[in-house]
């Protein structure tokens, strides 16, 4: 009989604890799955039945370079963050804990900041009469103002400044990782200072790198105000060319055939990070 | 006792939400100085003489209009739209029938008047300069698309809508009276030829700012943003010639649930007074022909519509019926 009752209880309490998560999950298939299946519907239906919409969005060489546009911005603002984040990581794991933490939040706090306040000041301090094209005149540096916005230039500048925490924090937690003791048997073994980060701090901080990178790569897939603000118009990305369809061309056929081509390049990189990157597994 | 309270704040917000409803109406703009304008002596003096209350709300945005309707939710009432979307989007069924036995349509310009839009106000694209960051302005579209003559930036107009494609015909030589159908091989041919230095403006403010700040010294610009940025004290020079004129319309999405306080304030706004008041503040010009006497002779000749010997009319109906076309190949030329 206690058996039973002990059972009992374990069901008991699975239930109610699922039961917590039935209003977020509600929520989610609400305002998110229902709409978003509605809108992706719309690409085999509008104007008629049919994959028209796929067909032009895949025949055409300017949706294409949009597509490539999208990919190498996010290459490239990826690369970026991880060079420049890289150190930073670095830093904050060897810093005393007193300082790491003082730091920490200037990052943080940078990424509570409003998005468009920061993308504005952006424009600000990049445009052809913006501060550092002046400063730099001033010093005589340059004679003429570098185009720093409306190019792939201001796009990786005001993006990488979005994505940077994205690399530190989970590079951070990997390099505290390790133990110091392994660098110092590497010195000891007589490896120098370059040979103990190329071929033991790097290999071991690889899968903070390759989740941090990640990460960013599939955020900067579908960002949208950050390339609208300070890129080109010919450095469209994929995210401006839906709302392109939706807002101003009132084509939501071809808009929700962009969005699922974006959602299914998404999807698979997800996919890729959990088969292969997974930090849980890699413990 | 927890549910008796949650019941009770639900039906105080849902009791609160319907009576809202009932009086309320939603006026929907692009923001900035322009819907300021309108709030002032449209909406307010609306407010002030009926008690019926609007909510201004935007930017507008004709992806949520089809959505409203779609989804026989319409929150919008009354919303501020291009005269040629006006056109196309009462074709397409997304909008009311105007009363035109509320809203007199006597003393409106004919020329923006369909079954289902009336004008709203009525701009021009013209060429503005920033005297202090240039030694010459650009007097016509053939200047500002001579970049030998001319170096430097120039801010044009982002969004697909007529304007930039006419001045580049202008600009190539097309006669004003032959610029329809237009020629859209020919103009984007001529933009080709401008493309590495122009830059986009996607609302007022941004085309003021750039112009303000010399990042683009010259362009074309809507009227009554170089008022207003005239007025802050930035040296503006403007040149008239060839100016192209477009207008805004009123429209009332089909499913609204406030119709009747809608076709009001649609009267209101173009009544005689509330068009001589908002151009008087705008810079814009007035759609009612009563406005005319009711302003400034001094002010009311530099509004748009006494430029008419200079001027070239955009083609609302054509237009309307390229709307998607030229849009889809706009966009795929900007996005190269």
């Amino acid at each position: 009989m206690p058996v039973t009752l002990a059972t009992d209880t374990v069901k008991i309490t699975r239930e109610r604890k699922f039961g917590y998560v039935v209003p977020a999950l509600l929520l989610i298939v609400f305002f998110f799955i229902v709409p978003v299946t509605m809108l992706l519907l719309r690409s085999v239906l509008e104007p008629v039945p049919g994959m028209q919409n796929y067909a032009a969005l895949l025949g055409s060489t300017t949706y294409l370079r949009v597509f490539l546009n999208t990919f190498l911005v996010a290459g490239v603002v990826t690369i970026v963050s991880i060079f420049v984040g890289y150190p930073v990581a670095w830093l904050l794991a060897i810093m005393p804990e007193k300082w790491s933490r003082i730091v920490l939040a200037i990052i943080i706090l940078s990424m509570w900041t409003n998005l468009l306040a920061r993308t504005y000041a952006w424009m600000v301090l990049l445009q052809r009469t913006g501060v550092i094209n002046k400063t730099l005149m001033a010093l005589g540096l340059i004679d003429k103002p570098l185009a720093l916005v409306n190019n792939l230039v201001g796009v990786t500048i005001g993006m990488t400044y979005i994505m940077l925490p994205f690399v530190i924090l989970p590079l951070m937690g990997v390099i505290r990782s390790i133990d110091p003791a392994i660098l110092r048997a590497a010195a000891l073994c007589g490896a120098g200072k370059l040979q103990c980060f190329l071929r033991v701090l790097l290999p071991l901080s690889l899968p903070g790198i390759v989740a941090g990178a990640l990460m960013v790569f599939v955020m900067s897939l579908g960002y949208f105000v950050t390339p609208a603000l300070l890129g080109g118009t010919s450095n469209m990305m994929l995210a401006e060319l839906v709302a392109q369809f939706v807002q101003s061309l009132v084509n939501w056929g071809m808009g929700g055939a962009a969005a699922l081509v974006l959602l299914v390049v998404t999807l698979t990189l997800y996919a890729i990070q959990l088969r292969y990157f997974n930090p849980a597994r890699g413990k | 006792m927890k549910y008796k309270i949650t019941l009770l704040l639900l039906s105080v917000s849902l009791g609160a939400s319907n009576s809202a409803a009932a009086q309320d109406m939603v006026f929907t703009s692009w923001g900035g100085t322009t819907q300021d304008a309108q709030k002032t002596y449209w909406a307010d003096a609306f407010t002030g003489e009926t008690k019926i209350a609007v909510t201004q709300d935007g930017p507008t945005d004709y992806g949520k209009i089809k959505a409203m309707v779609e989804a026989g939710n319409v929150t919008w009432d009354v919303v501020d739209v291009e005269g040629d979307y006006a056109v196309q989007a009462g074709n397409a069924g997304l909008l009311e029938k105007l009363d035109f036995s509320v809203i007199d349509k006597s003393k409106l310009d004919p020329r923006f008047v369909t079954d289902y839009s009336v004008g709203s106000f009525y701009y021009s694209f013209l060429i503005g300069c920033n005297k202090d960051a240039v030694e010459a302005c650009p007097k016509t579209w053939g200047d500002l698309f001579d970049t030998q003559k001319f170096p430097g930036k120039r801010a044009f107009y982002k969004w697909s809508a007529p304007g930039v494609v006419e001045a580049a015909l202008l600009a190539d030589g097309v006669p004003a009276d032959k610029l329809y159908p237009l020629d859209l091989d020919r103009a984007f041919k001529k933009l080709d030829t401008i493309k590495a230095d122009i830059v986009w403006w996607d609302s007022g403010a941004q085309s003021q700012q750039l112009l303000a700040s010399a990042e683009a010294p010259f362009g074309s610009f809507w009227n009554g943003r170089l008022t207003a940025l005239e007025e802050t004290g930035v040296s503006v020079e403007t040149s008239w010639t060839n100016n192209i004129t477009a207008a805004d319309s009123l429209v009332v999405p089909k499913g609204s649930k406030n119709k009747e306080a809608a076709m009001k304030f649609i009267a209101a706004a173009t009544s005689g007074s509330a068009q001589a008041q908002f151009a008087t503040a705008t810079g814009y010009a007035p759609i009612n022909l009563d406005a005319n006497s009711l302003m400034e002779p001094d002010l009311r000749n530099t509004l748009p519509d006494m430029q008419a010997d200079t001027q070239v009319n955009a083609d609302m109906n054509y237009w309307a019926a390229h709307r998607d076309e030229i849009g889809t190949r706009w966009y795929a030329w900007q996005a190269k």
